[in-house]
């Protein structure tokens, strides 16, 4: 999976594209991490308009971003839920978890 | 590297330059002056590097070579042919017998060095690869050990007897060794019967690991008779306890109570639940309605399930994303649509197989790379069957020790408690009890839930039998139970000898306005519309008892149960 950043101010934004799945992992956490350590970033939102698959690990790796965020007193949401994505995504009720975009 | 080197000739001056930059470069030396004491030396010096001349007495160089590599070894040991340039013909044969390496007698104390020294590099790197290897070996035997040790304890708390229930068919296949999918299955007291299909993020020994605490959670409360609301919160509290942020496990519990004809639904986080009729048409399906269990704390969990009543016999089939997420060759996902198909041109009965079948041709020989499980369970509509009169039970040869127990729940605990299971688990505590837990559960949920229902809520169960009532009910009665400000229901046991026979007798009182009574024994006399909900369970309770009283203005009601 590929992962790129854009911060705009207090708004940040992971592009993510290909396969989130547990092979992303480190990826993933090392994106997320340099995210929650800098300051003036409120939210970030993870954009899943490239995602063409998703399984539970990543579904893991969500629930811990959204600790940590939550602990850092941040913000998440999921941005661009589409196709395969969505299904995964409303299955888990993830809708109920974090806010969709 | 430190080396261990054996020199092998029978001519000393020949020696000495080699042995000179050997011991020069800090390695030990052994020096062998034949074919025979190279064997010997070999054998018991455990050499890293061998230099000899082909020229041996006793016993050849290429001989020597030959017997050297004919012993079973784990390592390498470089034999290096070090000889007179004359003897080239010899040194080949030597080479070819197993030897690695030559470097003729001229060869001057800088390019011997070097040559040592190259093998020393070599023999270090034959060295790490060999301490990988051994603590690979090490690895997996200690991985083989704790996965030989895991099945044996998953397969243990697997291995339930409500799975090889008559209604139930099941299937769980792992991608891996383990399966992080969970197929549980049990009857509880009334015989209802529960379901259970998990399915835990990941898979392999983790994913298992984490669906194990579901198992034991599950058969306790369903022995009980709790709700599955009730199941599904202390299955998520467990999880929530147990388990890192990252894991969570998705659910679907549900309960088959015949008598009643209910099918009771908890789905968090897998795919739809269907209910298919004889055709094999879906009528009915439930969602996910919640994430999986382990991820929300207690107080944000959602308990809520969905009950159907049912009125067609079918199937019932619960099955994990690894189902309908399977690719073919192609990267094609079957999909629910592509299951729906494939249940609906199942014969039933055979619905399980078919879609066992229909999803290994769907894969055409990929590897699936998630658990696959299912359950199918049949639906019928047999509830005449439940109003047989009651068990005849062995009575006690001795006369029973008299006990008692007065009970009594207000507001509060009528709205949050399962005041049945609780109860039924204290008193089959009681020896002469145990083996009447079944008829003891039908008669107190029966007694209890009119004494709730209609007696402190008010309800009229007639409200169930227009079209859709039934919801309609349960909705009412969720909503009245909320806003519910006084109420209590006493419940009173009293076990004795009567005569020759042990009895049980039960009372339950509750708060509300009671009814017309007389009108049951018409009910009781005329033969019953068994299409009616109203009053069946009554007669059910009746059916059990010896004997059924009402008394008041019908808000107690007393029955004897013969042990």
């Amino acid at each position: 999976m590929q992962i790129n950043e854009k911060t705009d101010g207090p708004s940040a934004r992971l592009n993510l594209a290909g396969r989130f799945d547990f092979h992303s992992h480190r990826d993933f956490r090392t994106a997320y991490e340099t995210l929650l350590a800098k300051a003036e970033v409120r939210e970030i939102a993870i954009d899943f308009g490239r995602v063409d698959y998703l399984d539970s690990s990543a579904l893991g790796m969500l629930l811990l971003l959204r600790e940590k965020a939550e602990a850092a007193g941040k913000k998440v949401k999921l941005a661009n839920i589409g196709g395969a994505v969505k299904q995964v995504l409303e299955i888990a009720n993830f809708g109920k978890l974090f806010t969709i975009e | 590297m430190h080396l261990r080197i054996l020199i092998a000739d029978a001519v000393p001056a020949d020696i000495e330059p080699l042995e000179a930059v050997a011991c020069k470069l800090g390695h030990d030396v052994m020096i062998a002056q034949d074919g025979i004491a190279l064997l010997e030396k070999h054998r018991d010096f455990e050499p890293d590097l061998i230099f000899m001349d082909v020229a041996l007495p006793q016993l050849n160089g290429v001989e020597a070579v030959r017997r050297i590599r004919a012993l079973p070894s784990r390592r390498w040991v470089p034999i290096i042919f070090f000889s007179v340039p004359a003897a080239a013909e010899d040194i080949v044969r030597g080479l070819d017998a197993g030897g690695d390496d030559y470097l003729f007698k001229t060869a001057s104390p800088p390019l011997i060095g070097a040559k040592i020294n190259s093998y020393a590099r070599t023999l270090a790197i034959q060295r790490d690869v060999r301490s990988y290897l051994q603590e690979l070996g090490s690895w997996r035997e200690d991985a083989e050990e704790q996965n030989k040790l895991g099945q044996h304890v998953v397969s243990r708390l697997l291995d339930a007897a409500g799975l090889s229930d008559p209604l139930l068919q099941w299937m769980n296949t792992p991608a891996e060794t383990f399966s992080g999918d969970l197929v549980c299955a049990a009857r509880g007291p009334g015989d209802i019967l529960y379901a259970m299909l998990a399915d835990a993020a990941g898979h392999g020994l983790a994913a298992a690991l984490t669906a194990l605490p579901l198992t034991q959670v599950f058969y306790g409360m369903a022995a009980k008779g709790f709700p599955i609301q009730t199941i599904a919160e202390e299955l998520n509290r467990k999880l929530k306890s147990f388990l890192p942020v990252e894991r969570f496990v998705a659910a679907s519990l549900v309960a088959l109570d015949i008598r009643n004809q209910t099918i009771d639904v908890w789905n968090g986080g897998n795919p739809d639940i269907l209910f298919l009729d004889e055709n094999g048409t879906v009528v009915l399906r439930w969602p996910s309605r919640h994430p999986p269990l382990g991820i929300l704390p207690p107080d944000l969990f959602n308990s809520a399930s969905e009950t159907v009543n049912y009125q067609h016999p079918g199937e019932l089939v619960l099955f994990s994303d690894g189902i309908i997420e399977a690719e073919d060759p192609a990267g094609r996902r079957l999909n629910l649509e592509g299951l729906e198909a494939i249940l609906g041109a199942a014969p039933e009965g055979l619905r399980l197989a078919t879609l066992e079948q229909g999803v290994m041709r769907h894969l055409a020989g990929r590897p699936d790379h998630d658990d696959l499980s299912a359950i199918v369970v049949r639906v019928p509509l047999e509830r005449r069957q439940t109003l047989r009169p009651a068990p005849t039970a062995a009575t006690a040869e001795t006369g029973v020790s008299e006990w008692r127990m007065e009970l009594s729940w207000g507001v509060s605990e009528l709205r949050d408690m399962d005041v049945v299971p609780a109860v039924l688990g204290f008193i089959s505590q009681i020896q002469v009890l145990k083996a009447h837990q079944g008829q003891l559960f039908l008669i107190l949920s029966e007694l209890f839930n009119n004494a709730l229902d209609h007696g402190v809520l008010g309800l009229d169960s007639r409200l169930k039998n227009a079209e859709g009532g039934f919801e309609r009910y349960l909705e009412s009665r969720e909503n009245s139970l909320k806003t519910l400000s006084e109420g209590r229901i006493a419940m009173a046991f009293h076990l004795h000898q009567s005569g020759e026979r042990p009895v049980l007798d039960i009372r339950l009182e509750d708060s509300g306005r009671g009814f017309d009574y007389a009108r049951l024994g018409q009910l009781f006399d005329a033969m019953p519309d068994l299409n009616q909900h109203h009053g069946r369970g009554i007669l059910l309770v009746k059916s059990l008892c010896r004997e059924l009283t009402y008394s008041g203005p019908g808000n107690v009601v007393s029955a004897r149960y013969l042990l």
